[in-house]
């Protein structure tokens, strides 16, 4: 699953906040009960050795019930045999209140002239509780402000500090090696950024030195070719010229030429993708698709005459399109010539329009033909076929060039290329 | 005709110009723009076949003088190079046709013969090839004097035929001419045999000798015997 980075560091602040919250907070509480609780013990014990040393001294058994009458929170009991002193909790009635209330008691021994009596201390426990209330509120007020502030923070921070990523994304994902715009990173302060920016920079500057050094290759080799080609097609030409040959030499001669003149398709198919590529037809205007079709619907029919087909024309809808009219003209050739080529006897063609799309069906070979390649350069879905490979690639080509797209699909035994426009 | 081949390749100059000179043409061959200034200041030609590439500078400076005097010389641009840069300044320089190499000599032939028809327009829109009577402009096919009706594609491919009197035409080469601007993504040429076909019965039907002869093997040849 794919989420942006500010999710996925968002989603760990949260849970951790969420977790520290979780455990500190019965943590906390329990910690400062404790304190606390420590610390009221500590006070009845002070309070009875206060007792201890300065009441018992005085105090005469005939008055403990006096004492006990004006002390409220400490009472001198019959001895109840403790060993020790005891520290427990008790709830006891609060009459003021109506109320059950926690206290916290001790219980100690002590001698009042020569006989044992148990004393007993209590610290109501109703201020400490509300006490703690407030402390683990205010403190756990604390903690989550400091987390959602620092959560707010990290965030803005987050969109602060990557913004200069995006940029850089953004850049990238316009980029495209066969176009001339490089793209422009924006400045930033932040080291590994600028890392990225000039990595990405160095690789993009040396991979379009790279394709281009292989596009003017291509360029120039074809060019090249043309005049050893044109010298070897020159003299075959005249070479049948200067004697009457025997059929078998006429069969070989004629071998010779259409190898030639495959070669000369070959490279003139290249040089046109070199130019398509080099946007040597960016002038543009507009263009009616039916017109193209039927400029040349003759050449076409009589094409696929040879080979029993039957074009049919459905051109219901006139798609008008911005584009560079020999472009169109070339691709709406390869299209038909495709349609035509990759064919069977007595087959058939069927050229639909629809708003914006143009529709070539054809019937053929009874499988669908590999599409991950189908419209690369050179791949052909029959090797010894005697086509270039071009067809599809100068397609493709010319439908990027005018932001089209061209696919593919194999229904009802008909292999249908769709270009939408 | 009087013709001046401006082209650095020795072995394509002599090729175009052994097929050409038996043709009726009378060809001179220069090789750099500086002989070619000096032959179209001297003399005057029908035609002039025009390589862009030269060794001592480009085609266009030969165009630009032509135009300088005032020359009216029909030009066929030969270019290895070709962009739609080159043929619009090539146009506009006064070039009256552009061929890409490589080319076949037979369709060389026939644009020549085109483009000198279209010059001397005033005078002669008709080829005449003995009982055949072709008028270029109307498109129209007289045998015998009697109209004979044929299609635009085979009135192209009777001109060619004829243009390439005597000559040996491959297959390839007919096809490359009847699929004009579609030659280059065409890769099949059965059609030349039917349009042979229909060309021949039309002729024949009309009272015509049969002047195209199947050259097995490799093509077809109009031959006058």
């Amino acid at each position: 699953m794919t989420k942006n980075l500010l999710y996925k560091t968002s989603k760990a602040y949260v849970l951790f906040s969420v977790l520290l919250l979780l455990v500190s907070a019965p943590l906390f509480y329990y910690s400062t009960k404790k304190l606390y609780i420590d610390e009221t013990d500590d006070t009845l014990i002070l309070h009875k050795n206060e007792f201890v040393k300065f009441t018992i001294p005085t105090l005469k058994a005939n008055e403990i019930a006096n004492w006990n009458k004006y002390n409220r929170n400490s009472k001198i009991t019959a001895f109840k045999n403790i060993k020790t002193d005891t520290l427990f909790y008790k709830s006891y009635h609060d009459i003021l209140d109506n109320e059950i209330e926690p206290y916290r008691e001790l219980n100690a021994t002590i001698t009042i002239e020569n006989k044992p009596y148990t004393y007993m201390g209590r610290i109501s426990l109703v201020e400490t509780e509300d006490l703690m209330k407030s402390i683990a509120i205010l403190f756990l007020s604390i903690i989550s402000l400091l987390l959602l502030g620092l959560f707010v923070i990290t965030k803005r921070l987050s969109v602060q500090l990557w913004k200069p990523f995006y940029k850089t994304l953004a850049q990238i994902e316009q980029f495209e090696i066969d176009k001339s715009n490089l793209p422009q990173f924006p400045a930033t302060t932040i080291a590994e950024f600028k890392r990225l920016n000039a990595s990405l920079e160095k690789l993009i500057v040396k991979n379009t030195s790279i394709y281009r050094s292989q596009r003017e290759f291509i360029e120039n080799a074809a060019h090249e070719l043309q005049t050893p080609l044109a010298v070897f097609q020159v003299k075959i030409d005249s070479f049948v010229q200067t004697a009457t040959f025997t059929e078998n030499q006429y069969q070989e001669l004629s071998s010779i030429n259409e190898a030639i003149g495959r070669m000369t398709r070959l490279n003139k198919n290249l040089l046109l993708l070199s130019k398509l590529e080099n946007d040597n037809y960016s002038q543009k205007q507009t263009i009616t698709i039916q017109e193209v079709i039927h400029k040349n619907i003759d050449f076409f029919t009589e094409q696929a005459a040879a080979k029993n087909i039957t074009i049919q024309l459905h051109l219901t809808e006139n798609p008008i399109v911005q584009s560079n009219p020999v472009l169109v003209e070339i691709m709406i050739s390869n299209l038909f010539l495709n349609a035509i080529k990759h064919n069977k006897v007595g087959g058939i063609i069927e050229v639909n329009t629809s708003h914006a799309a143009l529709f070539f069906s054809n019937s053929g070979q009874s499988k669908a033909l590999i599409t991950d390649k189908l419209f690369n350069r050179f791949s052909k879905s029959n090797p010894s076929d005697h086509g270039n490979g071009l067809g599809l690639a100068i397609i493709q080509k010319i439908a990027t060039t005018n932001n089209w797209t061209v696919s593919y699909t194999f229904e009802d035994q008909l292999h249908q290329f769709k270009v939408q426009f | 005709m009087k013709l001046l081949l401006i082209e650095d390749e020795k072995d394509l100059a002599n090729s175009m110009l052994s097929y050409l000179t038996t043709n009726d043409f009378v060809c001179e061959w220069v090789a750099t723009t500086q002989a070619a200034i000096d032959k179209i200041s001297n003399y005057d030609y029908d035609c002039i076949l025009l390589d862009l590439m030269l060794p001592d500078g480009d085609g266009f400076s030969v165009l630009e003088q032509l135009k300088k005097q005032n020359k009216t010389e029909g030009v066929i641009i030969i270019s290895a190079k070709e962009t739609l840069e080159t043929r619009i300044e090539g146009f506009q320089l006064g070039a009256d046709d552009f061929m890409t190499k490589p080319f076949h000599l037979s369709e060389l032939l026939v644009r020549i013969q085109a483009l000198i028809r279209r010059k001397n327009f005033n005078g002669n829109n008709l080829v005449v090839f003995n009982e055949i009577e072709i008028d270029t402009l109307s498109k129209a096919i007289k045998v015998k004097k009697k109209h004979v009706a044929v299609t635009k594609k085979e009135i192209d491919l009777l001109l060619y035929l004829i243009g390439n009197l005597n000559k040996v035409l491959s297959k390839s080469a007919i096809a490359e001419h009847l699929s004009g601007d579609m030659a280059d993504m065409l890769d099949n040429h059965d059609f030349v045999y039917a349009h042979i076909k229909n060309l021949k019965n039309k002729l024949k039907d009309a009272g015509c000798n049969d002047y195209i002869k199947t050259v097995y093997g490799l093509g077809y040849k109009w031959q006058n015997d």
